[in-house]
């Protein structure tokens, strides 16, 4: 039996909605795939691109953003700034050659569990597909 | 014998020295080689005559102002340097009262590395009849090819003369962006890997940048840390992302890192790539 690719995520959610969004699809014993590794922050708009490209350089295949929904920021603003930053950033990942698919930004509430069990299972069946990023290869 | 461009040039700071209205003149003086200048400040009036200016006087000043921040400076732009001094300006990092500009007319400036086998000097390269290098566009930078724009964009006063409209020529570096873009990520990927993969992490592109101006580089943080003083491919990678990230807002297209890049990394389609996303929005 041949060993399927198991893509390693990185989830960056904020404290207020995504992280309890991921809290919630615990306790509801929501099913998703183990591959997201969470990290807490207090906000989206604290997620600078550099946290992006460390997690790229170190091995991973996609990097999950996640914060509250538009209008939703614990701190009234800091969702509109991660989103700015997100689109000016993926385009020059894109431009770099990392797939879009790879870097994706979403907003989950404290309630959706299962639309955050939903986003973690569709990402890591599109990294399946795309494969390893092997940043550190050198063709 | 010095141009006239060179002359009005030395006779304006002398003025502006003398009559104490600036305290240093940045300008350029002779390299070591032939057609190749280095930024020089005049601090006295004996010292503009150790000032230049001739085809080769392509290093952006604009980088070396911060140095002389809290002095009233006299400077002499060509276009591409106004345009970094406007975004300084923008940034707060200089201020414009401590600033008189010397706009000077720029017909383009000439590639050393084209021209050097050819063993030409920078006084057989201008013509003094019409105030402008003599240069084809196979000798020329290649931002100088397609630019259009003789004139800067700030100045207090103006030297030169502007002879004709330049023509429009096409700018081939974004011919070169569309190719990339229409290539699917994997290809665009390797490309990206093949032309990174020749970086040494020498920073020297950070260092000639004009607008790289934060005091603590965020990404030079680790540096100091002997631990993640890796050379792999990913750091790289992180590297050159980042720093296009952060010029995403302020890079005018002065290609000073591209220029010094000792591996010809071919940096100018990042910062092309910038100013085209710029004008998208």
């Amino acid at each position: 039996m041949s060993e399927r690719f198991e893509p390693h995520i990185l989830g960056l959610l904020c404290s207020w909605c995504a992280y309890s969004g991921a809290d919630t699809a615990g306790v509801s014993r929501a099913q998703y795939p183990a591959n997201i590794r969470i990290v807490r922050v207090m906000c989206s708009g604290r997620i600078d691109p550099l946290f992006v490209a460390r997690a790229f350089e170190h091995g991973a295949d996609g990097v999950l953003v996640a914060g509250c929904h538009p209008g939703d920021c614990h701190y009234i603003s800091g969702n509109n700034f991660a989103q700015e930053r997100f689109a000016s950033f993926a385009r020059l990942l894109d431009f770099f050659g990392i797939d879009q698919r790879r870097f994706r930004l979403d907003w989950v509430s404290g309630a959706e569990g299962a639309r955050f069990a939903t986003i973690v299972s569709e990402m890591t069946e599109e990294l399946r597909a795309l494969g390893p990023l092997n940043i550190k290869v050198t063709s | 014998m010095a141009s006239l461009i060179e002359q009005q040039l030395r006779e304006r700071a002398q003025a502006l020295l003398d009559e104490g209205s600036v305290e240093l003149f940045l300008g350029y003086r002779q390299g070591s080689r032939s057609l190749r200048v280095a930024p020089f400040a005049a601090r006295s009036s004996s010292e503009t005559e150790r000032l230049v200016w001739n085809a080769a006087c392509v290093p952006n000043l604009a980088g070396t102002l911060h140095k002389y921040a809290g002095q009233r400076i006299g400077v002499a732009l060509k276009m591409c340097d106004a345009h970094s001094v406007i975004q300084l300006l923008r940034f707060n990092q200089i201020r414009r009262d401590e600033l008189y500009v010397i706009g000077v007319v720029c017909h383009g400036m000439a590639d050393a590395e084209r021209i050097a086998a050819t063993d030409a000097d920078t006084i057989t390269l201008w013509d003094p009849a019409t105030e402008r290098p003599t240069l084809g566009p196979d000798q020329l930078l290649d931002k100088c090819v397609s630019c259009t724009q003789p004139v800067p964009d700030l100045y207090d006063e103006l030297l030169g003369r502007v002879a004709t409209a330049p023509p429009e020529t096409k700018n081939e570096r974004l011919a070169d962006i569309q190719m990339l873009e229409a290539m699917d990520a994997p290809t665009r990927r390797a490309f990206w890997q093949e032309q990174l993969s020749k970086c040494t992490l020498c920073y020297a592109c950070q260092a000639a940048c004009p607008l790289c101006f934060c005091k603590q580089c965020a990404l030079s943080l680790e540096r100091s840390d002997p631990r993640r003083q890796t050379r792999d491919m990913g750091a790289i990678f992180t590297y050159h992302v980042m720093r296009a990230y952060h010029l995403t807002e302020r890079c005018t297209g002065c290609n000073e890192c591209e220029r010094v890049c000792p591996e010809d990394i071919p940096l100018s389609l990042i910062t092309q790539k910038l100013e085209q996303d710029r004008e998208q929005r």
